[in-house]
């Protein structure tokens, strides 16, 4: 086996660089995108899907990082119905490196997934599509999720996150 | 439009008549059908190579698209009973559109191209991406505008931004008119005999109904919405409807020859890809002029992007013959007349060592394995192959129901009504689905005579299985 590192762990990295704890697949998988788009990520390839940027890649590898105990994936319902995942690291992955990386990564992790995923579509739109107005888009696009001041809430977040020093700053947009 | 409009019709294998009326919409319908756009899928099969493995498999995406536009307006027709003077018409009709053009932008070989694509990063090899613009930019836009200025975009709304609600389900969920028309025809198509569905039960027991909806923890706004739910009678057409769906994957869909032709398609078309990038398109066989050359000098124009299906593919190979490049010369010969290369089941040999083992643990156990192995195995393809590559991988998996989790909400969910009438999802009332395991597979490709790279694969099995005692 080489000594590159493997896409699980990347993938278990994530989780231990927002924190140690991850709650739900789509927060993990907003979190790897900010991290990509922000010039920290590993690689990750993601694409436009109908609940935003989303890795196929990264799903993949936190299933096999689970496999190798470098994360545990505990499934639970929610109350309105749904399974979601809990994804905790495992002291295996290593030593969590104080950084841009990591403060982009924990501050993403504590908003909630629905904000996440508007803030992360929103900087989708604005760095891959070109979109002049990307909250607006980001509103026409996902009517049924920005209500009860979700997309308040999700500039706000975007507001932090952007503001944090990048490799490659986030895209800037009102 | 001049002239008196007329009825249309088409026999189809699977659905008989299909029939567009008089009214403006199903009239449009079918002008949508006479673009170029439409017509090219004509040339796209709907299965790529599988026609190599089940001879009869030869139908195309254009047959597939209408079945969808057919199963969709019976699908439309229910939600009208249901919700009767609630009935939104405009919605309704955006959606039976999107059925209609959903695929409007596969390119050659589908599935097997658009991960040529994503390998490569050519953006417009995504069939989404393809269909988005030729749903707004296309002759097909000019042909919705019929309907209002602003259609063509609410159809290509409904197809990118997934189900908002009931009337988008019916072309974006776990039991969508796309599904409906594809398990069936590829079915009958191929002539496999497994893998039938209750059609007419289940859509005679469909009802509407009312689901709860959040996202991890959070509970989305509105409390809940409307969706398709099965009545009780049907559970067991459901349940058929998933298995059907787990059967097809080995059967046909990752058929192992069939995914042998498509990775030594991606193989070719990668290197092809390379050497038109380094400028180097005459040692590709290929005149400056072909449409693949054209197309990969500018992935971004819509024309190369439609100048593209099965036909072209097929006559470039005999040009490939006389390329410079080794790959290219041996892998067009080959796929020309289907010498394939052979398959090595890794998984399958994984799993017979680990059968001893409970399911969580040899679920996790495989999974450390296949991971090991496929990463010793290419590391020892690349460092033993020159020009060609030693050992081809393939690795997938597909969920034939993905349950109830955070990622696309309940109108994705195939929901049931139960005897005591409350709403739940089919995974939660039948044990059946609820166990049924994804659709792993990890193969190896080599050739037929190349016992080195045979010994290499059975040698990083055995090191794997013993490092795991």
């Amino acid at each position: 086996m080489s000594d590159k590192k493997r896409e699980h762990e990347k993938a278990a990295e994530i989780v231990r660089d927002a924190g140690g704890q991850v709650v739900g697949r789509t927060k993990l998988q907003k979190i790897g995108y900010l991290l990509e788009l922000a010039g920290c990520g590993d690689g990750f390839y993601f694409e436009y899907r109908h609940y935003g940027p989303y890795s196929e890649d990264l799903a993949r590898a936190i299933s096999v990082a689970n496999a190798f105990d470098l994360v545990e994936e505990e499934e639970r319902k929610a109350t309105w119905g749904g399974m979601y995942s809990i994804y905790t690291a495992s002291e295996a992955v290593g030593e969590r490196v104080e950084g841009p990386r990591a403060e982009l990564a924990a501050t993403a992790a504590q908003f909630g997934s629905i904000e996440l995923e508007l803030a992360a579509t929103a900087a989708y739109l604005s760095a891959v599509e070109g979109c002049e107005d990307p909250w607006k888009e980001t509103a026409r696009r996902k009517p049924n999720k920005i209500g009860d001041g979700r997309l308040e809430g999700a500039k706000e977040a975007y507001r932090q996150l952007s503001a944090i020093r990048t490799p490659t700053p986030l895209p800037q947009f009102e | 439009m001049a002239g008196k409009s007329k009825p249309q019709r088409v026999r189809d294998p699977v659905h008989n008549l299909i029939e567009f009326g008089t009214d403006q919409f199903e009239q449009v319908m079918w002008r949508v059908i006479q673009t170029g756009p439409f017509q090219r899928l004509r040339r796209i099969k709907q299965l790529g190579f599988s026609e190599l493995v089940y001879p009869g498999a030869t139908h195309t995406r254009f047959a597939h698209c209408i079945g969808v536009f057919h199963t969709a307006r019976q699908l439309m027709k229910i939600i009208e009973s249901r919700e009767g003077s609630q009935f939104q018409k405009h919605q309704a009709d955006v959606a039976v559109a999107a059925a209609l053009v959903h695929d409007l932008g596969h390119g050659m070989f589908s599935h097997a191209f658009e991960d040529v694509g994503k390998k490569m990063g050519l953006a417009m090899a995504r069939h989404e991406a393809v269909s988005d613009r030729l749903i707004r930019e296309s002759e097909v836009s000019a042909v919705f505008k019929e309907l209002g200025s602003g259609f063509a975009n609410d159809v290509a709304d409904v197809i990118k931004n997934g189900p908002q609600n009931l009337y988008d389900a019916v072309i974006s969920s776990q039991f969508d008119a796309d599904r409906l028309d594809y398990m069936r025809r590829d079915r009958l198509l191929t002539g496999v005999q497994n893998s039938g569905i209750d059609f007419t039960w289940l859509i005679h027991n469909l009802e509407v109904g009312f689901a709860n909806t959040g996202k991890d923890t959070d509970k989305l706004p509105q409390p809940e919405v409307a969706t398709f739910v099965i009545g009780p009678k049907a559970i067991s057409a459901a349940e058929t409807y998933v298995l059907s769906l787990f059967q097809l994957y080995p059967t046909v869909y990752f058929h192992k020859a069939t995914r042998s032709a498509e990775k030594m398609f991606s193989a070719l078309m990668s290197r092809v890809i390379e050497l038109v990038r380094e400028d180097s398109f005459e040692k590709t066989g290929l005149s400056s002029g072909h449409q693949l050359v054209t197309f990969i000098q500018d992935t971004s124009c819509l024309d190369s992007v439609l100048a593209l299906d099965d036909t072209v593919f097929w006559s470039s190979l005999p040009l490939m013959f006389e390329a410079d490049d080794p790959l290219i010369e041996q892998f067009s010969a080959r796929l020309w007349k289907r010498d394939l290369r052979k398959c090595i089941d890794v998984r399958e040999r994984l799993l017979a060592k680990s059968e001893h083992l409970p399911p969580d643990e040899r679920g996790k156990l495989l999974m450390q394995l296949t991971t090991d192995v496929a990463d010793d195995v290419q590391s020892w393809s690349d460092a033993n192959s020159h020009d060609i590559p030693r050992i081809l991988i393939d690795r997938d998996e597909r969920k034939p129901y993905k349950h109830f989790d955070d990622s696309k909400g309940p109108l994705n969910q195939i929901l049931v009504r139960t005897e005591s009438g409350g709403v739940r999802d089919l995974a939660e009332v039948s044990t059946t689905v609820a166990r049924i395991e994804e659709f792993q597979l990890f193969r190896a490709y080599v050739d037929q005579n190349d016992d080195k790279a045979k010994n290499a694969i059975n040698t990083s099995i055995e090191n794997a299985l013993k490092r795991s005692v």
